[in-house]
């Protein structure tokens, strides 16, 4: 059974809600302790509209607004559809909030983690068979060439950096650590290399050849994530993970678009 | 014998008195008939070859001491701290989430979106919780990022702050105290007590004033002197968090106990363990008997 059910959250428009403890909780604690975050005035709407106590936007708005988020209900779970998913970002705690509520959600709040911290996110996919970048950590020295990528509370997995000699590695090396503060991902990058990317919708890849069209799908199965782009280091015609990141809706192509927006459709009243 | 890492980064062996707590931690090992080795985050390949895994840097599910831990799990080796435990409470949102899921009391709290930043939205928070506010970015620790604010012009200035790191932010009623006690739990058992003394300079345990920091004082208590109920409590917020090792830090004026925050990867080189001289052979003992 298709259960489709359509939530945006658009931009402004309010925010997920984390669960509220049981009353008889409440009632236990100590005097001038507990209150809970879900008492706060109700979020405004650009589409107040509601089915069954959910949002649903207005069949006209535009779908996939710029950091649009989406929650749709399928087979049971929930599937929130963002163009990213950074940690302490809306979509991370639309996905807690519905985890905190006890309800299955796609992906999970680990997932995302795990997906955006890029030698976790290789460290999966290669146990589940996808070739990827051979990956290490350092701190300041690095073999070339290579691919950087930061690895701290402030860097994103969207921002890699191809080093080919000394001179520009220490430069690169001294900015993705802040001088030296952090510790970085490096990893191989051969000769006769290139990075490529393809963009991955509900595990579909379209338009990829065979070989990345499995890639994206396994990947879905691993994280699911509906929409990331795969980056890839292309050497003659091996292809070798080298991470997932975010896509802006407004770089889908229109095929992409079109599967996403179907995905995201009402097609049965809930 | 087998093999225990004790994960590390450069700030951490930067600081004399955690260098001195790991070398304590690499004896008790040693006198228990295990082999130690320090992990950096470019060894990080050798955690597969351990037995079990300690991690002793400051915990970030955005940083390397994530990847440490993920490493250990893929790999089947017992860790400390475990992948949740530093995703949960690396971030507050999610740690008080849990923590009012299990009836944990707390001060009043709420979650505040960048959507919900209005002025109407604030005063109803002043109105709700009373003045003045503490403001929490999610990752703090060691109280940083933590702020006291009096008015709705100064809960701005400071939630716009933090909210250039976080999409939420936490809003919370002031405690007032003396001191915060920390109870440390490893696996659900009561493991040491410990009180923090605030300086009366600010509210917090550790501050800038005047561009100097100022450091709480760090009093171990014995175990028959600390209140019952807060080390109940202490033990049942641990439990809502997971089974590893964390340090609970309550407030209890006027014996209404509440937890501030709960702590994956507690503090263990300011003395918090003085009176209770076998911290690390059970932290060790557990490692290896999981």
């Amino acid at each position: 059974m298709n259960e489709n059910l359509l939530k945006e959250t658009p931009k402004k428009a309010g925010r997920a809600r984390l669960p509220a403890p049981a009353a008889g909780d409440t009632g236990r604690l100590p005097a001038g302790t507990t209150d809970i975050p879900d008492n706060l005035p109700a979020p405004s709407s650009a589409h107040p509209r509601k089915r069954n106590g959910v949002k649903v936007p207005d069949r006209n708005a535009p779908l996939l607004s710029r950091d649009g988020l989406y929650i749709i209900r399928r087979n049971g779970e929930y599937h929130v559809v963002a163009e990213s998913y950074f940690y302490k970002t809306e979509p991370y705690y639309a996905i807690l909030s519905l985890e905190y509520e006890g309800k299955p959600v796609r992906p999970s709040s680990s997932a995302v983690l795990d997906a955006y911290v890029i030698p976790i996110c290789l460290e999966q996919a290669k146990a589940a068979g996808i070739p990827v970048c051979e990956w290490g950590i350092s701190q300041a020295y690095v073999p070339l060439p290579a691919v950087l990528y930061g690895l701290n509370y402030f860097a994103s997995n969207a921002e890699y950096e191809i080093v080919t000699d000394n001179e520009s590695a220490k430069e690169t090396i001294r900015h993705i650590t802040n001088n030296g503060k952090y510790p970085f991902c490096f990893q191989k990058f051969p000769e006769n290399s290139e990075i490529c990317s393809c963009t991955a919708v509900f595990g579909t890849a379209v338009g990829a050849c065979s070989r990345v069209a499995s890639y994206a799908e396994a990947l879905y199965k691993i994280f699911s994530i509906p929409l990331m782009r795969m980056v890839f280091v292309r050497t003659g015609d091996s292809y070798a993970l080298s991470s997932l990141s975010p896509v802006r809706y407004s770089e889908l192509t229109e095929e992409e678009r079109g599967l996403l927006s179907a995905n995201l459709a009402p097609q049965e009243s809930p | 014998m087998s093999r225990l890492g004790i994960f590390v980064d450069r700030r951490t062996l930067a600081n004399a008195e955690q260098l001195t707590a790991l070398i304590r931690c690499r004896d008790t090992a040693e006198e228990m008939g295990h082999a130690v080795d320090f992990i950096f985050p470019v060894d990080i390949q050798k955690i597969r070859k351990t037995d079990a895994l300690f991690i002793r840097a400051r915990t970030d599910p955005m940083n390397v001491t994530y990847v440490a831990a993920k490493m250990a799990q893929f790999n089947g080796i017992p860790v400390i701290d475990d992948p949740m435990s530093i995703q949960v409470c690396g971030d507050k949102v999610n740690m008080y989430s849990r923590l009012l899921r299990k009836g944990i009391a707390l001060p009043k709290t709420a979650f505040l979106s960048k959507n919900d930043l209005t002025v109407e939205h604030v005063a109803t928070l002043f109105d709700r919780m009373g003045s003045p506010l503490v403001l929490k970015e999610p990752s703090t620790s060691f109280s940083l990022r933590v702020e006291r604010v009096q008015s709705v012009a100064e809960f701005f200035r400071v939630a716009r702050r933090f909210i250039r790191l976080s999409d939420w932010i936490i809003v919370q009623q002031f405690v007032e105290s003396r001191y915060d006690w920390r109870i440390g739990v490893l696996d659900g058992q009561f493991l040491y007590a410990c009180k923090y003394t605030i300086p009366t300079v600010t509210f917090k345990i550790q501050a800038s004033v005047n561009g100097h920091i100022v450091y709480c004082g760090v009093d171990s208590i014995p175990r028959a002197e600390v209140p019952p109920h807060v080390v109940r409590l202490g033990i049942k917020a641990a439990n809502a968090i997971g089974h590893g090792l964390y340090g609970v830090d309550i407030k209890n004026n006027n014996g209404d106990a509440c937890v501030i925050e709960v702590n994956d990867n507690p503090s263990l080189e300011s003395g918090e363990d003085q009176c209770y001289p076998d911290v690390y052979r059970k932290i060790i003992n557990h490692l290896f008997t999981k």
